[in-house]
């Protein structure tokens, strides 16, 4: 991914010495023109092509944004309800990841959604203990939401 | 550092990219001292503080073995760059630590003002950068 991000740099930077303008403009136009040409020669990569990659990221953000609306207002709900019957609790998460950059934005994620909080990571990096504010009804929706940014976060690293 | 067995994978893998980012906006404070406020010494100690979060995720010996430096020399190079510049004002018989400062045509950055306080803020960054980590490291090894 690198790799093609450098080669699409590159390649503006060339457009720029062939036009003989170095402005951002001409950059610009000389890395639409090399996302053009990536796009031409993707085959050859090993690697698939850094937009879907990117797009991915956006996708993961979307998401991202989305379950935080929506923790939010639960987590409003039980704040506001006079009867306080939630029960708190810590669970274990396994997790497939074993990259340190995904098990990093996986637990962050998990920790800025409100109503869980990660407490530690197992020493072989395998297991997520999470703190949930509601044990009870959450544990099997959480496991939805934990699924989605899992693969959401696969579908970056892939 | 810390006694308890813990994974500090979230915190060294942040530590990683922040650390560089603490680096960078350190190096911007010293440079942006002559006309806006930063300076030598809040860039020293902006720079000590990367190396103080390092400290914090990895333990004493790692950033030892990957910063090799005795931070006392460290301290000493800055006081000699300081008082060299001060003395480097008798060359052209003016009194001790007279500053001057010009323009210069450079081959790449075109205009710019080079100013020898410049290099008395060097020597103010080396000492506060070599002070603050001989006393963090001396307190952190009197376990």
């Amino acid at each position: 991914m690198a790799y093609q991000i450098l080669l699409n740099v590159l390649l503006a930077c060339c457009w720029m010495f062939l036009i003989d303008t170095y402005s951002g403009t001409s950059f610009f136009i000389g890395y639409v023109l090399g996302i053009l040409c990536l796009l031409i020669m993707r085959r050859f990569f090993s690697e698939r092509l850094y937009l879907m990659k990117a797009w991915a990221i956006v996708k993961l953000l979307i998401i991202f944004i989305k379950e935080v609306i929506i923790a939010n207002i639960s987590v409003l709900k039980t704040i506001l309800s006079p009867k306080s019957n939630y029960k708190p609790g810590i669970f274990a998460f396994r997790t497939e990841l074993r990259n340190e950059w995904e098990i990093t934005v996986l637990s962050s994620m998990i920790t800025l959604t409100p109503g869980t909080l990660v407490i530690d990571i197992s020493d072989d990096r395998s297991i997520l203990y999470i703190h949930a504010m509601d044990i009870d009804d959450a544990e099997k929706a959480i496991h939805d939401i934990r699924v989605s940014f899992e693969l959401g976060i696969m579908e970056v690293s892939r | 550092m810390n006694g308890h067995d813990t994974n500090d994978l979230i915190l060294q893998t942040i530590t990683k990219v922040t650390s560089f980012i603490i680096l960078l906006f350190s190096f911007h404070l010293f440079l942006a001292g002559h006309n806006n406020p930063g300076g030598g010494f809040i860039g020293g100690l902006m720079t000590s503080s990367a190396i103080v979060l390092l400290l914090l995720a990895y333990d004493l010996k790692t950033v030892r073995q990957a910063l090799p430096i005795n931070f006392i020399y460290v301290a000493a190079a800055g006081l000699l760059i300081a008082i060299l510049t001060g003395v480097g004002s008798f060359l052209f018989n003016v009194p001790f630590l007279s500053h001057s400062f010009g323009y210069f045509q450079l081959p790449i950055l075109g205009k710019t003002e080079l100013a020898t306080a410049v290099l008395f803020d060097i020597g103010v960054y080396l000492v506060v950068v070599g002070i603050t980590m001989t006393i963090i490291q001396t307190i952190g090894e009197k376990e």
